[in-house]
C-alpha cells in the first residue's frame, strides 16, 4: 500500500489544470462506486425475493440479505449525495491515514505538525512532468487485464509453465520492462521454479496441458 | 502455572528439527514479502496463505508464526529507507526512521527497529500466554447476543470509527457482508446467491477474496500510477546493524512504552495497530519537546522510532490471544488468519483450547521461536534483507500476479475462482482508486457468518424479541463503549472540518 503516495488535484474525469471550466463530470467518477454499490444491492435483492427457503427456522435465511440490502442501498444513496455535493476527490492533500484511516485521528493522536507532512513531500517531487486526461492509467491497467483474462483463458489447454510464463512477460512489459527476450527467459524460469516447487514439492494440482500429453 | 506446563508441552511440539525448519522458512520469506516496498504482514500472510494448505495443520501454524512475525519485521525496512511504508502500521516508524537514515544512521535505525519488534512481540506473547486461559474463561460466558455484540462492534469500530469517511467505511462492510452471504445457508440449507452454480454451494472462498483484495488490486493500482508518478530513492544502509550499550539504554524506555500502548490495542477490533503506533510517536514526541531533545524531528531521533515499532509488533502479539481465545479478529491480519483456522476446520474461540490444546500451545510457543529466529535473521542481515528493495518493480509485480493466480488456483483447482479473483481484484483497484478502506471488508467478510448466525439463533431464543440483544451486562457495555466512540469520532471530524473551513477562509 502506497501510502504517502498522494494524488495531484482533481479526479479521474479530467484534470482541472488542463481544463478551466470544470464539466458535472469533474471529479464525479465516483459515482462508479455508486454504481457498483446499487448493483450488488439490485442482486442481492432479486436473490432474496427469488430465494427457495427451506425449513421454517424463525428469522430465515432472508433475514440477514434484508439488512445488508438496507445497508448498501442507504449507503449508495448517501454516497452519491455527496458526490453531488462536493465533487473533489477528498483525498487530494498529503496525510498519512491515505484513506485506509481517518487522517485527522491520526494527526492527533501523533501530535502531528507541519515537520511530518513536510516528511511525505520531500521524497521525490510529486509535481507531474505532464498532465493526462485521465487520473488512472488505463492503457497500463488494460494491458494487465487483458493479460490476466488471457491466463485465465490459455491455463488449462496450455498448462500452468506455459501460461504463468506468458502472464509474467504481459505484466512485466505493462509495467515498463524493455527487455522481451530477457523477461520470456526470467518469466520461464520463475514458473518453472513455482511448478517444482509446489507441483512437485508441495504437491499442489497445478494443471501441466497439452505438453504433459505428450510427455 | 499451569499455562507455563502446557507452553513447556507446546515447545517440546514446536522444537523438533523439521518444525523449526518450517519457523525459519516461514520467518524468511515473511521478512522477504515485508521488506519490499508496497507488501505488508497482510499481504504476506494472504500470498503464503494457500502455499500451507498441503502442510498438516501443525506444521502449517508453526510456518505461519512466522510469516506473521516476520511481515513486521519487514515492514519499517521499506519505510526507513525509501520513506514508502510497507504497511499503514509502519507509518509512525517512517518519521523518525526515515530521518535517521538521512543522516546516515540508516543501519542504526534498521537495528533498533529489529529489536523494538522483537521486545513488542516477546512482552506481547508473553502475555497472551498468561491471559490467555483468562480470556477464555471470560468468553464461556458469552451467548449469542454477546457473540453478536461482539461482532457488531467490531464492524462499526473498523468500518466508522477509524476511517477518513464513514460513508466509504460503511461501503466497504456491505460489500464484505454481501459477498460473505453467497452459499449454502448453514441453519436452513437454503442456497443463497449461488446463481445455481455447485461450484458456489461452499460460498467464496476466502483465500479468493483477500488474495484479489490486497495482492490483484494492489497491483492494478500500482499499474494504474507507475507510468506517471516518480520512483522513491533509496538510502544505502552501510555497515552491520548494531547498537552501542547508550544507544541500547536510550532506546529501552521507549520499547517499553511503546509495548504498553501497544499490548491493550491488540484486542480491541479498531484495525490493528496504526492507533497505538501514532500514540506511541506522539508520546514520544510530546517527551522530547519537554527534554529539549535536538536530534526529534532533524536528525532523527532513536526513540520515535524505537516507541511505535514495539508498539506495532506488541499489537500483533496480543491481537493472536484476542483471535485465539475469543475468536475475534481485530485487524486484517488476523482475520486473514482466521481464515487460515477455517480452512483446516477449526474454528478460534473457546473451544479450540480444549479441542487441539496442543495446537495452540505449539503456535504459541513457535511464535516465540519465530521471535528468536527473527532478531537472529534480521540484526546481522539487515543490509541484506534492504538489497530486496533492488528488484525492479516489474518483476515484482509480476512474481506477485503470478504467485496470486497460483496460490487461489491450489486451494480447489477450479477456473471459476480464477474469474472470482480477477473480479474482486477490479474491486480492490476500485476501492483504493476511491479511497475506500479495504480492512472493513476483509472483517465483514470473516465476521459477517458469525454475526448471522448468532443474531438469528439470539431471536430464535427470544422467539423475535429484539429486547435480547441488550439484555445483558455485557452487551449494554459493549454497545455503550462503541456508542461514546461513535460521538467522540463524530465530534473530531466535525471539528477538523470546521478547522478546514476557516483554513480556507482567512488564507
Amino acid at each position: 500500500m502506497s501510502i504517502t503516495q498522494h494524488q495531484p488535484e482533481a479526479g479521474s474525469a479530467k484534470e482541472t489544470r488542463s481544463n478551466p471550466r470544470p464539466g458535472f463530470g469533474t471529479g464525479r467518477s465516483e459515482f462508479i462506486v455508486v454504481a457498483v454499490l446499487y448493483a450488488l444491492a439490485i442482486f442481492l435483492t432479486v436473490g432474496t425475493v427469488t430465494m427457495k427457503v427451506q425449513g421454517k427456522s424463525a428469522p430465515g435465511p432472508q433475514f440477514f440479505p434484508i439488512l445488508v440490502c438496507i445497508v448498501l442501498y442507504l449507503v449508495a444513496t448517501l454516497l452519491a449525495i455527496q458526490i453531488l455535493r462536493s465533487p473533489k476527490v477528498p483525498d487530494h492533500s498529503i496525510h498519512p491515514g491515505h484513506g485506509q484511516f481517518s487522517a485527522d485521528m491520526l494527526h492527533d493522536l501523533g501530535h502531528l505538525g507541519k515537520e511530518e507532512d513536510a516528511a511525505f513531500s520531500d521524497g521525490p517531487s510529486r509535481t507531474p512532468a505532464r498532465t493526462w486526461k485521465t487520473y488512472t492509467d488505463w492503457r497500463t491497467v488494460g494491458l494487465m487485464l487483458a493479460g490476466v483474462v488471457a491466463f485465465v483463458l490459455v491455463l488449462n489447454p496450455l498448462g500452468w509453465i506455459m501460461s504463468a510464463a506468458m502472464l509474467f512477460w504481459v505484466v512485466a512489459h505493462a509495467l515498463g520492462s524493455r527487455r522481451p527476450y530477457f523477461d520470456a527467459g526470467v518469466g520461464l524460469l520463475f514458473s518453472s521454479i513455482t511448478q517444482l516447487a509446489f507441483g512437485a514439492g508441495l504437491g499442489l494440482s497445478l494443471p501441466s496441458g497439452f505438453i504433459g500429453g505428450i510427455l | 502455572m499451569e499455562q507455563l506446563e502446557l507452553l513447556m508441552g507446546g515447545f517440546a511440539n514446536a522444537l523438533t528439527p523439521i518444525n523449526l525448519l518450517w519457523v525459519l522458512i516461514g520467518a524468511v520469506l515473511g521478512t522477504a514479502v515485508g521488506v519490499l516496498p508496497g507488501l505488508g504482514s497482510a499481504m504476506a500472510v494472504a500470498l503464503l496463505l494457500p502455499v500451507t494448505f498441503s502442510l498438516e495443520p501443525t506444521a502449517a501454524f508453526i510456518m505461519f508464526a512466522g510469516i506473521y512475525f516476520g511481515g513486521l519485521f519487514g515492514d519499517s525496512t521499506s519505510g526507513i529507507l525509501l520513506n514508502t511504508p510497507g504497511n499503514s502500521s509502519a507509518m509512525a516508524s517512517t518519521f523518525e526512521g526515515h530521518r535517521m537514515a538521512k543522516s546516515g544512521q540508516a543501519a542504526k535505525a534498521l537495528a533498533t527497529c529489529a529489536i523494538g519488534a522483537f521486545i513488542g512481540g516477546l512482552i506481547a506473547t508473553t502475555l497472551v500466554v498468561f491471559f490467555a486461559p483468562t480470556l477464555v474463561k471470560m468468553a464461556t460466558v458469552f451467548g449469542p447476543a454477546e457473540y453478536f455484540a461482539l461482532a457488531v462492534f467490531a464492524f462499526l469500530a473498523i468500518s466508522a470509527v477509524v476511517s477518513e469517511s464513514v460513508i466509504r467505511g460503511i461501503a466497504a462492510l456491505g460489500i464484505g457482508l454481501a459477498l460473505a452471504l453467497v452459499g449454502i445457508d448453514g441453519p436452513s440449507g437454503t442456497s443463497r446467491f449461488t446463481l445455481g452454480m455447485p461450484q458456489l454451494f461452499d460460498g467464496i472462498s476466502v483465500i479468493v477474496i483477500t488474495v484479489g483484495l490486497l495482492a490483484l488490486g494492489e497491483v492494478f493500482h500500482i499499474a494504474s500510477r507507475i507510468h506517471r508518478d516518480p520512483a522513491a530513492t533509496q538510502i544505502e544502509a552501510k555497515g552491520r546493524a548494531r547498537l552501542n550499550l547508550a544507544d541500547f539504554r536510550k532506546a529501552l524506555p521507549a520499547w517499553l512504552r511503546g509495548t504498553a500502548f501497544g499490548a491493550p490495542f491488540g484486542l480491541i477490533p479498531a484495525g490493528g495497530a496504526e492507533v497505538p503506533t501514532f500514540l506511541a510517536y506522539g508520546t514520544e514526541k510530546q517527551l522530547a519537546k519537554r527534554r529539549n531533545d535536538p536530534e526529534f524531528g532533524t536528525t532523527g531521533s532513536i526513540r520515535g522510532l524505537a516507541a511505535p515499532e514495539a508498539a506495532a509488533n506488541a499489537t500483533a502479539g496480543t491481537a493472536m490471544g484476542a483471535l485465539l481465545a475469543l475468536g475475534l479478529p481485530t485487524s486484517a491480519t488476523a482475520a486473514i488468519m482466521l481464515a487460515a483456522f477455517q480452512q483446516y476446520g477449526m474454528q478460534p474461540g473457546p473451544l479450540l483450547f480444549e479441542r487441539s490444546g496442543d495446537l495452540v500451545w505449539a503456535l504459541l510457543a513457535s511464535l516465540f521461536i519465530g521471535l528468536v529466529i527473527l532478531v537472529m535473521i534480521n540484526m546481522p542481515f539487515a543490509s541484506v534483507w534492504a538489497k530486496l528493495l533492488s528488484i525492479p518493480k516489474h518483476y515484482l509485480y509480476a512474481g506477485i500476479t503470478v504467485f496470486s493466480m497460483l496460490g487461489v488456483y491450489a486451494v480447489s483447482s477450479a477456473i471459476l475462482d480464477l474469474w472470482l479473483l480477477i473480479a474482486i481484484g477490479l474491486i480492490g483497484f476500485m476501492m483504493r482508486r476511491y479511497n475506500i478502506p479495504l480492512a472493513p471488508v476483509l472483517i465483514a467478510v470473516i465476521l459477517g457468518p458469525m454475526a448471522e448466525t448468532e443474531l438469528r439463533r439470539a431471536l430464535a431464543v427470544s422467539e423475535g424479541d429484539l429486547g435480547i440483544l441488550v439484555g445483558s451486562p455485557i452487551t449494554v457495555t459493549l454497545y455503550a463503549v462503541l456508542a461514546a466512540a461513535l460521538v467522540l469520532s463524530a465530534i473530531q471530524h466535525l471539528r477538523h472540518r470546521r478547522a478546514n473551513r476557516q483554513a480556507v477562509l482567512v488564507p
